[in-house]
């Protein structure tokens, strides 16, 4: 269990990779964000997509927690379960986090009007019009799905290579090309249209929820048997 | 005390095309020195790779104390093996690196980690993606010397290091090893510059361990005779051939075995000079004597190129 903190704690010895640098690339991105709002002279509610800013930086970190860190742990002599268990929880802790922030700056933002320029960059529409866990649900999975989409690319590319990443890639394009297909053949959209009409944040942070799950697991598996 | 730390039983590494590994057997006790030797490929890091866990065998069994370290903390928060071409997190700086060790080596001294990096002059405070490959060593070193980890590998750890700097690593692991026994492996190909530090040696080639003696044992065990071209041929007729050379009617040939006091009166009448051989020149010779390197002239002028090129 030790090892397992200590391999998070290890990962926090430079405060910029898991904090300092999504910190300045979401505050960079809320700068640009209200500065850009602020020269629209309409005073409706404006809305813009730079909240998601910090999450492909996330990807990054999924991605270079395992081609890098991972081999670092295991030159400490690090098993893969706790390198896998700490970098897990790290990553929590951090979606946590951000979480907490981005909910704090949704009230803020509700309170100030939009910052004083009609901006909204926490607020979202749809998917913040929901009670707060809601939100913060939505919120919290989606960055893990970021951590664990990148964490479970590099651990496939880790495990086979060049070759394992192009076909998982196009295979999984594939998959959802033939589904799409299916879908059409079958004139399923209009059910398709349906069911999603049907989601709420909360329902579809469920799925994904899930979906993060089976990532997990997934890299995991792969990771059992990854050499550095 | 001298309990058995690593005992490798028909371990087999098998890669498309090469075995890196073919049926490795080894037993190694606590508490020594010992030198990994062998040519780029012949199965070094391979072997290491696998003891720690790094890595997986085809096939067989590698046990470090007494139990294999795969996904077993007992066993591997014992072992430190910092690679060649050990990785580091992306925004890491030396420093991080050493604290980082800090958090999983019980017996970590940062104090002989602070005095390490001043003697190689490391700068703790610079991207570690951007060190110079000595410097890059020099880290690798530092987490290998200061973690004091009881089973310590080290893997070609002077790479673009200078003279001065790989003097100073031979120096304080004799020194740290003194006060802070535990067992030290030590995989080169700079043979000669290692040799005196080695109290047992390992060579392996083509993933095969070709010797595995006690360097005091191994240094009286091949003598160079060298004269008269037919006196030489005479004297050392029936006897082991590891390699011989002519010059006009001058011979040196060394033998695979120790003569005794006898065989050396009697070179001494026949007007033959003996010399010792060293470790390398030793290593050198037996691997070129394997299997798969007869008739095979251009593979032993590659590993003349090669020795050349270490000793630069």
């Amino acid at each position: 269990m030790s090892r397992t903190v200590a391999v998070a704690r290890m990962q926090l010895i430079n405060k910029w990779t898991y904090i300092g640098w999504p910190l300045t690339i979401l505050a960079a991105s809320f700068l640009m964000s209200i500065a850009i709002f602020a020269l629209i002279p309409v005073t409706e509610g404006k809305n813009g997509g730079g909240s998601q800013a910090p999450l492909w930086y996330f990807l990054v970190l999924g991605i270079q927690s395992m081609t890098l860190v991972f081999p670092f742990s295991q030159g400490l002599s690090i098993s893969r379960r706790a390198f896998y268990l700490g970098t897990l929880g790290l990553f929590s802790l951090i979606a946590l986090g951000m979480t907490a922030l981005y909910l704090i700056g949704g009230v803020i933002e509700k309170a100030t009007t939009g910052w004083g320029v009609y901006g909204y960059f926490f607020n979202i529409p749809w998917v913040t019009e929901g009670p707060w866990y809601s939100t913060a649900a939505f919120f919290f999975v989606v960055m893990m799905f970021m951590f664990i989409v990148g964490f479970w690319f590099a651990t496939i590319f880790k495990r086979w290579g060049t070759t394992g990443t192009l076909i998982s890639t196009l295979g999984t394009g594939l998959v959802l090309i033939g589904l799409a297909a299916l879908a059409t053949l079958a004139e399923w959209w209009g059910y398709v249209g349906n069911w999603f009409a049907q989601q709420s944040p909360l329902s579809i942070s469920g799925w994904t929820a899930l979906l993060c799950v089976v990532l997990a697991a997934g890299s995991y598996a792969t990771l059992r048997r990854a050499t550095p | 005390m001298n309990e058995t730390i690593i005992e490798a039983r028909h371990l087999v590494k098998h890669y498309k095309e090469l075995n890196a590994l073919d049926n490795v057997n080894l037993s190694l006790t606590a508490n020594r020195i010992y030198g990994l030797l062998g040519r780029n490929g012949a199965g070094k890091t391979t072997l290491m790779s696998i003891l720690t866990a790094q890595a997986f065998a085809t096939s067989g069994e590698a046990l470090v104390f007494g139990a294999s370290a795969y996904e077993n903390d007992a066993v591997l928060s014992r072992i430190c093996f910092i690679r060649e071409s050990q990785k580091y997190p992306e925004d890491f700086h030396p420093q991080h690196a050493f604290r980082s060790a800090a958090l999983f080596y019980k017996n970590w001294d940062q104090d002989f980690a602070d005095r390490l990096a001043e003697d190689f002059q490391l700068p703790l405070k610079r991207r570690i993606k951007k060190l110079s490959r000595g410097q890059l060593s020099a880290v690798g070193v530092i987490i290998g010397l200061a973690s004091r980890a009881e089973l310590t590998f080290f893997d070609e750890p002077y790479l673009g290091l200078d003279a001065v700097a790989r003097q100073l690593f031979y120096d304080r692991l004799v020194e740290d090893y003194a006060e802070h026994p535990r067992t030290i492996i030590l995989s080169s190909h700079l043979i000669d510059e290692v040799a005196n530090l080695l109290e047992h040696v390992v060579v392996i080639d083509r993933g095969r361990i070709i010797m595995d003696a006690d360097a005091e044992e191994i240094r009286g065990s091949a003598v160079t005779v060298s004269g008269s071209a037919e006196k030489v041929d005479t004297f050392l007729a029936g006897r082991k051939i590891l390699h011989r050379e002519t010059l006009g009617s001058l011979a040196s040939v060394t033998v695979d075995e120790a003569l005794g006091s006898r065989d050396r009166a009697e070179a001494q009448e026949l007007g033959l000079e003996l010399s010792p051989v060293s470790l390398q020149q030793l290593v050198v010779r037996k691997t070129m004597a394997g299997p798969g390197a007869t008739g095979a002239a251009s593979k032993t002028n590659d590993f003349a190129d090669d020795t050349l090129e270490a000793r630069r």
